[in-house]
């Protein structure tokens, strides 16, 4: 039987809840698969090889790194899920503007962590991943998907369209054009446009979708009345170091 | 002869916890809950945003309970602002409490404790045997998923709870399908109710002293005031003169205390108060567990207790909202320089956020005291009344039993 497993790193646990709000998929999944690794879920936790494994969470400490490399190596095919394995998440979007040392002080004085504490990082740069799941949280529907396709020998593909291609299937009027601060056009789809069509802005939780034209954004965000400062950090809370990197180089180009 | 007992990767739990026990001589020497969850620095990277991207921020805390990490930042943005919303934007965000007490209790008695009782690795592990009993846990976590996800937008950390109110709203005959719904799940959650009043639970008696939670009636409905069993009250402004928290030398959460001492909250303190609701203490009458109790262990009951209460209220908050509606889904936000509180009642406990900003609405400080922190002490001197009073057993039971009661937590 195929083996699967879900672990978390350092993020809210958002992502494995979504996992067992799959609920009916989930149960069909059980007949198929054995999931023999969920910490979250289950005591049993086994330590063999696994088929295919999902990790939510940032490496922020030492002990997610250790624990990463482990699993990497007992693993197939390893799926990084959510914005914190995928980018880094909320917690790396100060990553450019302060240090991992100022950060400890602030919150816990002078005092030292009981292990080593790093600048928060997806996944993927302490490790080979095979796919990425973005999404704050990861989408329920992406994930069944993602399962179904490697369980049938198909390789998971899910167009990096921006998040206006699905807002506008679902005929909601443009936010921006009314003045709402929305990330949409750079954004990552594949979520269906939840927040857009309950009128909220999209606030980018999926990432790049492919070729952002982030000077754009931030053109069009500062003309709704945004500060390009402001505008900047709209655009990093989920973006993280993949974002800052881009800006050095549009600045250096 | 010294040994010492580690578990050192706490499962069924949400984040990431481990116990040290350690056994001199046969008497318990030492007793450590540590945390070992990474820090996220969230006073820190809420730094120089605007008001409007702070809800968004603290959200992520808590994956299982964002809804009430978001309301607490915006109580305390709308405190630092001065900002008052009208009773049916005020009944929407009890209605989406109601939805998250909803997802996060049956979460925690369905998939988190319940396999402790019916002795099974997961609850997932119970579908062959059980089939009913997990579709029914399944049914309580979808209602609360269904609301959260008409009102924010999305299951988990729906972004259309704001400042001043929602974009939008849903329509009446939403409403008056959940309210539907929240009625045939009614009878659904009176029999997780007897069924979890059936399980046997460790005699056990907590050594705290005293417990807290917000002068309310129910998690649903909201305060500004806080109370002490010992019959102090406080305002949320004095929050932090009663909690007092230091950084522990092990743990990545602070630890807490109020007047020196551990101190309870969450379900087992609230349900203990019995101000809920008129059916519900009704129905607590015939059960075979009594409340007020200072079995820890009983919170997995109190919980089901709470998923009683939150369901008629939210029928009752459904009904009224129809009777307002249409209201205006958001009140006008004029940013402004000062401080502003926030307290709430999670499903783990109460909650407190802090922030200051500037005169454009910018985050310059902030401080947010997390239930997970405010537990450990509690937790650590119930861990050490149970190892004392199980010194005789072998070491897997007594890591078992200290699992089961940290469990009970969830921290």
């Amino acid at each position: 039987m195929v083996k699967i497993g879900v672990v978390g790193l350092t993020g809210c646990s958002g992502c494995q809840c979504e996992i067992l709000n799959c609920q009916d998929a989930l149960l069909k999944l059980l007949s198929k698969v054995e999931i023999s690794l969920f910490p979250l879920a289950k005591d049993d936790n086994l330590e063999d090889e696994l088929d295919l494994l999902f990790v939510e969470g940032s490496v922020s400490t030492s002990l997610d790194r250790d624990w990463l490399l482990k699993l990497r190596e007992r693993t197939k095919v390893l799926v990084a899920v959510g914005s914190c394995a995928c980018y880094g998440g909320v917690q790396a979007q100060r990553n450019d503007e302060v240090q991992i040392e100022e950060m400890v002080k602030e919150v816990y004085g002078s005092w030292e962590l009981p292990f080593e504490v790093f600048k928060p990082s997806p996944v993927s740069e302490f490790v080979k991943v095979d796919y990425f799941l973005p999404g704050c949280p990861l989408d329920k529907k992406q994930f069944v998907y993602t399962v179904s396709f490697l369980l049938n020998g198909v390789k998971p593909f899910f167009p990096k369209i921006p998040v206006c291609h699905e807002c506008k299937l679902s005929e909601n009027e443009c936010l921006l054009l009314k003045g709402v601060p929305c990330q949409g056009p750079v954004t990552y789809a594949g979520c269906g446009a939840p927040c857009t069509s309950k009128g909220v802005g999209c606030q980018g939780c999926r990432g790049d979708c492919d070729f952002p034209n982030h000077e754009e954004i931030i053109s069009i965000l500062t003309k709704k009345g945004l500060s390009y400062e402001d505008a900047l950090k709209f655009l990093k809370v989920f973006r993280g170091n993949t974002f800052r990197v881009r800006r050095v180089n549009e600045k250096g180009a | 002869m010294k040994k010492e007992l580690n578990i050192n990767h706490l499962t069924r739990v949400e984040g990431h916890g481990a116990v040290d026990i350690v056994i001199e001589n046969s008497r318990l020497s030492e007793i450590r809950l540590r945390f070992t969850e990474g820090p996220r620095f969230f006073e820190v990277i809420t730094r120089d945003r605007l008001y409007t991207e702070i809800p968004k921020i603290v959200s992520r805390i808590c994956g299982i309970c964002y809804v009430s990490h978001r309301l607490a930042s915006v109580f305390a943005i709308e405190d630092a602002f001065g900002v008052k919303v009208n009773r049916g934007i005020e009944l929407l965000r009890s209605l989406l409490t109601v939805g998250e007490f909803l997802e996060s209790h049956s979460l925690h008695i369905y998939f988190l404790a319940l396999p402790d009782y019916m002795g099974y690795p997961s609850t997932l592990a119970m579908v062959k045997d059980y089939p009913n009993v997990v579709k029914r846990g399944f049914k309580l976590k979808e209602v609360g998923n269904r609301i959260m996800k008409l009102i924010g937008g999305k299951t988990v950390h729906g972004e259309n709870i704001l400042v001043g109110g929602f974009a939008s709203i849903p329509s009446r005959e939403e409403l008056e399908e959940v309210g539907r719904s929240l009625l045939k799940l009614i009878p659904e959650i009176e029999s997780t109710l007897f069924f979890l009043d059936g399980l046997e639970y460790p005699e056990f008696e907590s050594p705290h002293e005293i417990e807290m939670c917000l002068n309310s009636p129910s998690p649903s409905l909201f305060s500004s005031e806080v109370s002490l069993s010992d019959g102090t009250n406080f305002t949320k402004r004095e929050y932090e003169l009663f909690v007092r928290e230091e950084v522990s030398p092990y743990s990545t959460a602070k630890v807490s205390k109020v007047k020196g001492k551990p101190f309870l909250i969450g379900p087992l303190a609230r349900v203990n108060r019995l101000e809920l609701h008129p059916k519900v203490l009704e129905l607590t009458k015939r059960l075979k567990h009594s409340f007020p109790s200072k079995n820890s262990h009983l919170a997995n009951l109190a919980r089901a207790v709470e998923l009683l209460d939150v369901a008629y209220r939210g029928v009752e908050f459904i009904e009224e909202l129809l009777s307002l509606y249409p209201f205006e889904p958001k009140v006008e936000v004029n940013p402004r320089e000062g401080t502003g509180f926030g307290v709430k009642e999670a499903p783990r406990g109460t909650l407190y956020h802090k922030y200051t900003f500037d005169s454009e609405g910018r985050c310059i400080g902030a401080n947010i005291i997390t239930p997970t922190a405010q537990l450990q002490s509690v937790i650590e001197d119930d861990l050490r009344a149970l190892v004392e009073t199980s010194l005789d057993s072998e070491d897997s039971e007594i890591k078992k039993r200290a699992e089961v009661l940290v469990r009970a937590y969830d921290p």
